[in-house]
């Protein structure tokens, strides 16, 4: 028995399953919640940064005009909007509020689609 | 109508293959285990469990065009083309459809699916009231298909480990029985990293219960109960 | 020794998760409502006694935030035991070394503005 389980072939290609909108939503909470950690070293710069003097607080300031940073900076707006509104949505569900599978998809959904509004938002602002 | 089907044979195959088989479903033919059936007078080497064909004793739970649910309550109109199916995600594959269990029956005995309750029993049985009663629906029409622990990412990564989501609604319906006495040590057992916690209220257990059950609901319940538990 | 806690770590997420969102809150309304957004009434804000207090519990709950939520992903994905406790202790002491980064600059800030 144990020697067969251990040879056994097991399912399991992400790319054949096909996942619920409330899997994607956890993933992303995921990925951003990645992202966001990758770069609290820059945010704990950027504040030491911002208080040294005001020549350092304006280039900070400046940091869009060039735009690979740009780039990174929409990323991050993305990766903040997505963890604090899927975030939230989690707080919400653990006492109760909203957990009914209907109401869930719907609020896996309004955190996706409003997540990328505020990205794509920062990207027009910063990158046009 | 063309049905894609994840194959293996561990005497004859190093590894699964999907295989592909044309069908014509005739007029009684209305669920997707109705199908099946007719495939295996076809080829008698295709390999899967099912018994009551009715949603109840929850032996034909498959992957079905990327989802978990029974066979036998899948209907045919509305299935997409070519319809595939594969064993239960996660689960070690015993041959074809058919996968290996003992894990998943492991952890639900460890949550002691079982009344416990060692006052004097009455001379009679032990009485509930209707509302305690009302508390046991939704949890205990649970019939261990397996669909919900074999569609979590927490219980794919961890399934030594995490209760899963079938065995921790199992869980929720013994501590709500006004009748059992073990609530305290049942949420005791429960408050570990692995057993309960490895749940990210992803869902998508409630997402694929054939029997319109929510394992996510109650595992909410049980982490609220042993908040109150603690404080 | 209980390495990984239950219960606690969960209620310790949420804690952490709603104290971010109240500073958030609070930083996004002073940001929309301050009078300006230069560097002197930013420097003014920061090296206040509440401001630089608010700074700092900010970073320490986001790295508590942070701990908890990378300790749950390395459970998850990572299951040799060899490469789990290295890479768990490695990110505790970057993230602990972070916050004590954070509470230098406050102090020395604070020093200086006070």
């Amino acid at each position: 028995m144990r020697a067969r389980s251990a040879s056994a072939p097991k399912f399991l290609n992400l790319s054949q399953v096909r996942f619920p909108v409330g899997a994607i939503a956890s993933i992303g909470h995921r990925v951003s919640g990645v992202l966001l950690l990758v770069s609290l070293p820059l945010l704990a710069l950027a504040l030491d940064r911002s208080l040294r003097s005001k020549s350092e607080f304006d280039a900070l300031r400046d940091l869009v005009s060039e735009p690979w940073r740009a780039l990174l900076l929409v990323i991050l707006v993305w990766a903040a909007a997505h963890h604090v509104l899927a975030g939230v949505r989690h707080l919400l569900m653990d006492i109760g509020v909203g957990s009914r599978l209907s109401q869930a998809r719907t609020s896996a959904w309004a955190a996706i689609l409003a997540a990328g509004i505020i990205a794509l938002a920062a990207a027009v602002r910063w990158l046009s | 109508m063309r049905v894609s089907i994840y194959r293996f044979n561990p005497e004859t195959d190093a590894k699964p293959r999907m295989q592909d088989y044309d069908v014509a479903p005739e007029a009684g033919d209305k669920k997707l285990l109705d199908v099946l059936m007719r495939l295996k007078t076809m080829d008698d080497s295709l390999s899967f469990r099912r018994s009551c064909r009715e949603g109840v004793c929850g032996s034909d739970a498959m992957n079905i065009n990327g989802r978990n649910g029974l066979a036998c309550l899948t209907s045919l109109p509305g299935l997409k083309e070519p319809v595939v199916l594969r064993p239960l995600p996660g689960f070690p594959v015993i041959r074809d459809l058919i996968v290996d269990m003992t894990q998943f029956f492991a952890h639900y005995h460890s949550i002691k699916p079982y009344l416990i309750n060692n006052e004097e029993p009455p001379e009679r049985e032990r009485l509930q009231s209707p509302a305690e009663r009302e508390k046991l629906n939704g949890l205990y029409e649970c019939i261990l298909c397996a669909c919900c622990s074999a569609f979590c990412p927490s219980f794919w990564w961890n399934p030594d480990k995490f209760i899963g989501p079938a065995g921790l609604l199992q869980a929720y319906r013994f501590i709500s029985d006004s009748r059992d006495t073990a609530t305290a040590a049942r949420l005791a057992y429960l408050d570990d990293v692995y057993r309960l916690y490895r749940c990210r209220s992803i869902m998508n257990c409630t997402e694929v219960c054939p029997k319109g059950l929510s394992p996510s609901h109650a595992i909410e319940r049980i982490r609220l109960a042993l908040v109150r538990e603690s404080s | 020794m209980r390495l990984f806690l239950g219960q606690r770590a969960w209620v310790l997420q949420r804690v952490t998760a709603l104290m971010l969102l109240i500073l958030l809150a609070l930083g996004a309304a002073t940001l929309l409502t301050g009078p300006s957004r230069s560097y002197e009434s930013w420097h003014a804000l920061a090296t206040s006694t509440h401001g630089a207090v608010l700074i700092v519990v900010f970073f320490a709950a986001l790295c508590l935030h942070g701990w908890i939520g990378v300790r749950d992903i390395v459970l998850d994905y990572i299951h040799a035991p060899t490469l789990r406790l290295p890479l768990l202790a490695l990110i505790a002491v970057i993230l602990f070394a972070i916050f004590i980064r954070v509470v230098l600059t406050m102090a020395a800030h604070f020093a200086g503005g006070a």
